[in-house]
């Protein structure tokens, strides 16, 4: 486990500094680490066991983040590291979804289908990368807020820390974009799609 | 937006929050005085600010792992793998979107990320039921050796060059998953086209999801034109495999692709066995098929019965053979022989003229009875179209009796083409009527139309159909070594490891040329050099033994005169190399004077070896040879190699420079080449494929007067996954004779048993079929380290035994090649390892590097000419040190070398043979030095404290090619070569050896103990070779 912590401490590292193949390095590991969670959920997790999800999310978390040897300059810098990682593993993933089901196959995956369950309505994680990009041009800021949380996993505390802001504004950037993401994704498709 | 804007109704939309909700509307209105715009803009935030829900509070991650754990309860395994596998990279393919997913497994589109170009990517997996738990099945299990057997054999299908096989580019394998990379086609299948499927859709291996012809389901006869047009296609395909000894299995419209330009593509030639072998876990009634004469393979085999419940998994393509499309031999399981084919592919081209299938039934019992029973309503009763000569034909393809059907595909394509050519005509002639044509007219037209049709089929314009045979059928363990054929073509001179033989290529009856008298106590490896036009005698180098084909020179090696009447071989002149025999046959060319660079001069001499004369010196610095005479013998084309690199020189035999005749980057990369009679100057290139040897043959002519080049060169075959050598050609210059061969190295584990004296059963620890070769163990003595190729460029990797992946420890820089050797630091927490940028020159300095086990940055030790690898002592001991060779190769300098403080002390030095290659270890105490000269019989031990040095003669073994300490430095393990294989021994430092493993078939081994000696890792190095001849290209 620890050994793997370092591997992926060290594939970030390098995907910071603008080395592109650590990525590819990353990709199996976070899609291990995504296929080991849904395989928990298939074997009879239902939805809703809150408690259960956040053990297994602080596991994966700790695994992927919190390396004892942190050679960053700070957490924050590492942490940041991560969330965008993750989102473009992750926003890749899900466009590559998309392209399974256009592929016309006989049963497909909804993903839309499989976010109310997990009651998030209507997020699609390719609609809401498009969507963060065009808050991004707005304000910058905010789109990070929600890259950290969402994408990184991080409380608001660590996403202060990150963003050498007040925790109470990352609560007030947090819920304005969730509002104005919402909208936003509610706009591309109707309501109660 | 404006900043200012934003800013407001950011603003607002908080201030809003903070009153009670009946207030927000009256706030706002009040707020935004009458800017119905920024009004809207806020209230339309607010309507999302209701709380309750969980919009994006779950991670990211978690989101798409429930995304995925929802995957409906039906869908199978290959669906989910299908999520999984897109958007990742394996090996060097990016997996970009799924194009289908059948039976036989999943096809993606990928990039292929080294050649940057699109492939088709299938993942051969049958679809896994979920567990009653409802979670998913581990990738079904696969019998590792017979996986390995078929995966050889899917090579050797892939390496059927026709334009209408669809190519196979790369065979690998994804966690336990085969994987077939191919090309990537534009198109429909067969099956949907005559489905009536509308559009066009990029795929290849494109099985269509299965499923049962529903009631509305449209099925149609295809066009007259378009019938023939694509069965001569096909039929050509099939005949060319089938000439390979490649027999399809599964021929079913699903596996014929259509592409845009109306071309047929047959696709997974080959790939019915080694679907056969992917079984559903669980599922025991899966056949598994073996056969046991592999000699006879090509030709025959046996298959398992079918039996009802196979039938289900038939359907999913998962047995061999598709039930509405199997032979009744395939439905009896009886052995199978091409002829099968010619059954499947009677029924496809029923269905193509029907749009309906011979033979159905609702269950498997009802279907096998008709396959093996029933007439089929003949095809004109359903379209009378038809011409009758084509209902005959198919009929003649659907015989029951194998005897009494089709014997091969050529005599059915030739009935086709006879179609064809009637319909072509008359219908030529309906529109020429119109002209008022007369009789004499129509019949110039019909041959017209005759000829036309002809010479289409060989028109250059598409691709050369090359014919390929294969003209020995050696197994790995004993492949063959060179071979050449008579200009005749009646004869096929080669060398395996039992000797010289000569076949006589039609009967294919072969004798073995006796060893002559002086050579029967010394073990040489023969190559068979150039004919004599009579075709009665030809050449034959006599090689020191043990020697890649690459490192023969002159040096030690003899030329004889081999006559097919019988007789042995006898001597015309030692320490020569002939490289061919002029037009006439008055003239021997020979190669002499090995050199730094290899052999320095060509001579000329006399067909029976008199009057021996210099023709070219290339000095000390260069090397040259290969020298091919021109058709009109006034030029000489031969091979320089300076510090530039190599190229193909051509030169007027009366005087005048050499002319160079390829670009730069591309000689390179030359492998062989000929300057056939017909003029042009044939040549192979090895290509940069770093997961396999890849050569492929271009042609280029150039005139007889300037020697320069007058066209472009073009390539004529389009191979991967193996590479030619020893290419000869009849005096016709139809018929191309070479040697095909693929190599690969893996690494091996065993325990060390009985202080050493013997090791266990090794067990294969790589699986892939790259390079593996191992240069050490972690220091807990848990894993392996190793060099691979497997990702491409070549990386170190670790490994335990008993995990099936390995993790990459180093992986080179962009522009950067792992070079040389590597090995650990005493206490074992950094690896050492030399790095230079790729495609270096062999003589540059490499960069010696360190880098902790555990990652981190590497850091530069030392910039020195290396020899082999840094080597390093055990802990307690602190040594390590390397070996530099001097710029004349005479000396060999070991020093210490400490990270940080670059290069230490100077530790011993040895006079060396200039021409020679050298190995050596450092004994774990850090106070001995081995050193080997390549494949002679002692070792060298230099002693680091003063000590007088020693010299080991290993006692029954005089080929040696590698020594590494034992741990307790009592001993060495010592590799060497023997007829049939390579070994590795345990030896004393007295020189007594022990056997530790016989490698059969082996090229070469070595092995490397762990820390406290109780694992050894080896290394296997295995090939496959045979003589091939190709024809029409």
């Amino acid at each position: 486990m620890e050994r793997s912590a370092h591997q992926i401490t060290r594939l970030l590292q390098a995907w910071s500094e603008g080395e592109q193949s650590a990525l590819e390095h990353l990709i199996p590991l976070v899609y291990e680490e995504l296929h080991r969670l849904a395989h928990h959920y298939m074997a009879g997790e239902q939805p809703g066991h809150t408690l259960q999800t956040t053990a297994l999310l602080n596991e994966a978390y700790l695994r992927l983040v919190d390396s004892p040897k942190l050679s960053w300059q700070n957490r924050a810098h590492f942490f940041a590291v991560s969330a965008q990682v993750m989102r473009r593993i992750l926003v890749d993933w899900a466009r590559s979804r998309q392209a399974l089901k256009r592929g016309g196959e006989a049963r497909p995956l909804e993903l839309e289908e499989a976010l109310v369950v997990a009651d998030a309505p209507g997020a699609d994680l390719v609609a809401l990368d498009d969507a963060l990009k065009a808050l991004a041009a707005l304000d910058p800021r905010k789109s990070e807020v929600v890259e950290f949380r969402f994408f990184g996993g991080l409380s608001v505390e660590e996403t202060a820390e990150v963003l050498k802001v007040s925790p109470e504004t990352v609560m007030r950037d947090w819920k304005f974009a969730k509002s104005w993401l919402r909208r936003e994704l509610s706009k591309e498709k109707p309501v109660g799609g | 937006m404006e900043a200012e804007r934003w800013r407001q109704i950011e603003h607002l939309y908080h201030a809003a929050l903070e009153r009670e909700q009946g207030q927000r509307t009256a706030f706002l209105k009040q707020a935004c005085a009458g800017d119905e715009d920024l009004e809207r803009e806020v209230e339309s935030l607010l309507a999302q600010e209701d709380g309750g829900d969980r919009f994006l509070e779950a991670p990211a991650l978690e989101v798409a792992a429930r995304a995925l754990a929802q995957e409906p309860a039906e869908a199978t395994n290959a669906t989910v793998q299908a999520a999984l596998l897109a958007g990742r990279t394996i090996s060097h393919y990016r997996l970009l979107e799924k194009l289908g997913l059948g039976g036989m497994g999943v096809v993606y589109k990928a990039e292929d990320t080294r050649l940057g170009r699109l492939v088709a990517m299938k993942f051969l997996t049958p679809p896994a039921p979920r567990s009653s738990q409802g979670q998913l099945e581990r990738a079904p299990e696969h019998e590792p050796q017979a996986l390995e057997r078929f995966k050889r054999e899917a090579r050797a299908a892939s390496a059927l060059s026709h334009p209408n096989i669809c190519v196979v580019h790369d065979i690998g394998e994804y966690e336990g998953q085969p994987f077939i990379v191919m090309e990537l086609l534009e198109g429909q299948t067969l099956e949907e086209r005559i489905g009536g499927a509308r559009g066009a859709r990029p795929a290849a291996g494109g099985e269509p999801v299965a499923r049962q012809l529903g009631e509305g389901e449209r099925r149609s006869p295809l066009p007259l034109d378009t019938l023939l047009d694509l069965a001569i296609q096909i039929a050509d395909a099939v005949d060319a495999a089938h000439s390979r000894g490649i027999i399809h299995r599964d021929i079913k419209p699903a596996n014929i692709f259509v592409t845009s330009q109306g071309q047929a593509k047959i696709l997974d030639f080959g790939l019915a066995k080694l679907a056969s072998l992917v079984r559903a876990p669980g599922d025991s009634s899966v056949l598994l098929h073996r056969d046991d004469n592999e000699g006879a393979q090509a030709a025959t085999e046996k298959t398992v019965p079918l039996a009802a419940s196979d039938l289900s998994i038939s359907l999913t393509g998962v047995a061999m053979g598709t039930p509405g499309y199997m032979s009744p031999e395939q439905v009896r399981g009886e052995k199978l022989d091409a002829r099968t084919d010619l059954f499947s592919f009677g029924s496809v081209l029923y269905e193509m003229a029907t749009g309906q299938r011979p033979f159905t039934g609702d269950t498997g019992p009802v279907l096998q009875n008709a396959i093996l029973k029933q007439i089929p309503k003949p095809v004109r009763e359903l379209n009378p179209e038809l011409p009758r000569k084509l209902e005959l034909i198919i009929n003649k393809a659907l015989e029951k009796d194998r005897a009494t059907r089709y014997q091969t595909a050529a005599e059915l394509r030739a009935d086709l083409e006879a179609v064809k050519q009637e319909i072509q005509p008359r219908r030529s002639v309906a529109r020429r009527r119109e002209l008022a044509a007369g009789a004499v007219a129509v019949l110039l037209i019909a041959s017209a139309a005759f000829w036309f049709a002809r010479r289409r089929l060989q028109s250059p314009a598409t691709l050369p159909e090359i014919r390929l045979r294969q003209l020995t059928t050696n197994s790995s363990e004993n492949g063959v070594g060179t071979g050449t054929i008579s200009p005749d073509g009646r004869y096929l001179a080669y060398t395996d490891r039992k000797g010289m033989h000569i076949k006589l290529i039609e009967s294919g009856e072969t004798h073995t040329i006796p060893q002559p008298e002086e050579l029967k106590s010394n073990w040489v490896d023969w190559e068979i050099g150039p004919w004599f036009p009579d075709g009665k005698r030809f050449l034959a180098n006599a090689h020191p033994p043990g020697l890649d084909a690459t490192e023969w020179t002159s040096q030690g090696t003899s030329i004889w005169i081999v006559s097919v009447s019988g007789g042995p071989p006898h001597k015309i002149r030692d320490e020569a190399y002939a490289s061919s025999i002029s037009r006439d046959g008055s003239t021997i060319s020979f190669e002499t004077n090995k050199g730094r660079l290899g052999d320095r001069e060509i001579w000329l001499m006399g067909s029976s070896g008199e009057r021996a004369r210099k023709l070219y010196d290339g000095g000390e610095n260069s090397a040259i040879g290969g020298l091919y005479w021109s058709p009109d013998g006034q030029r000489a084309l031969y091979e320089n190699i300076d510090e530039a690199g190599p190229n193909l020189v051509s030169r007027d035999l009366k005087g005048g420079p050499p002319v160079p005749i390829l670009p730069p980057p591309e000689a390179k990369k030359l492998n062989d080449f000929l300057w056939l009679p017909d003029g042009r100057v044939i040549y192979a290139l090895r290509e940069l494929d770093p997961n396999a040897d890849t050569c492929n043959y271009w042609q280029i002519r150039i005139d007889p007067r300037s020697g320069e080049p007058v066209e472009k060169p073009r390539r004529i075959t389009n191979w991967s996954g193996f590479c030619t050598a020893a290419t000869s050609v009849t005096s016709d210059s139809k018929r191309l004779a070479f040697l095909e061969w693929r190599s690969h190295t893996s690494t091996y584990v065993a325990d060390l048993q009985a202080s050493g004296t013997r090791i266990t059963t090794p067990t294969r620890l790589t699986l892939d079929d790259g390079w593996n070769n191992p240069l050490g163990w972690t220091a807990d003595g848990k894993a392996v380290l190793f060099f691979s190729n497997r990702n491409g460029a070549t990386a170190i990797f670790k490994q335990s035994p008993g995990q099936d992946t390995a993790e990459p420890v180093i992986t080179p820089r962009d522009g950067e090649d792992l070079v040389g050797s590597a090995c650990l630091s005493p206490e074992g927490s950094w690896v050492f390892y030399m790095v230079g940028p790729k495609e270096r020159d062999p003589l540059a300095p490499a960069r010696l590097m360190r880098v902790p086990i555990t990652g981190g940055v590497p850091q530069l030790v030392l910039t020195a000419n290396i020899e082999g690898g840094p080597r390093c002592a055990r802990s307690p001991a602190t040594l390590c040190a390397i070996a530099e060779r001097s710029a004349d190769r005479k000396q060999l300098v070991f020093a210490a070398f400490d990270p940080g403080k670059s290069r230490g002390r100077k530790l011993a030095e040895l006079k060396t043979d200039a021409t020679a290659d050298y190995q050596w270890d450092l004994s774990p105490d850090g106070a001995r030095i081995a050193i080997l000269k390549n494949l002679e019989g002692r070792i060298q031990i230099l002693s680091l404290n003063g000590r007088t040095p020693q010299e080991i003669t290993v006692k029954g073994w005089n080929i040696l090619t590698n020594a590494v300490w034992t741990v307790d430095g009592k001993g060495l393990f010592v590799s060497s070569l023997k007829e049939g294989g390579s070994v590795l021994l345990g030896v004393d430092l007295q020189g007594n050896a022990r056997i530790l493993w016989e490698h059969t078939g082996g090229l070469r081994t070595y092995g490397v103990p762990s820390p406290i000696g109780r694992h050894l890792a080896m290394q296997g190095w295995t090939g496959d070779s045979n003589i091939w001849m190709m024809e029409n290209f």
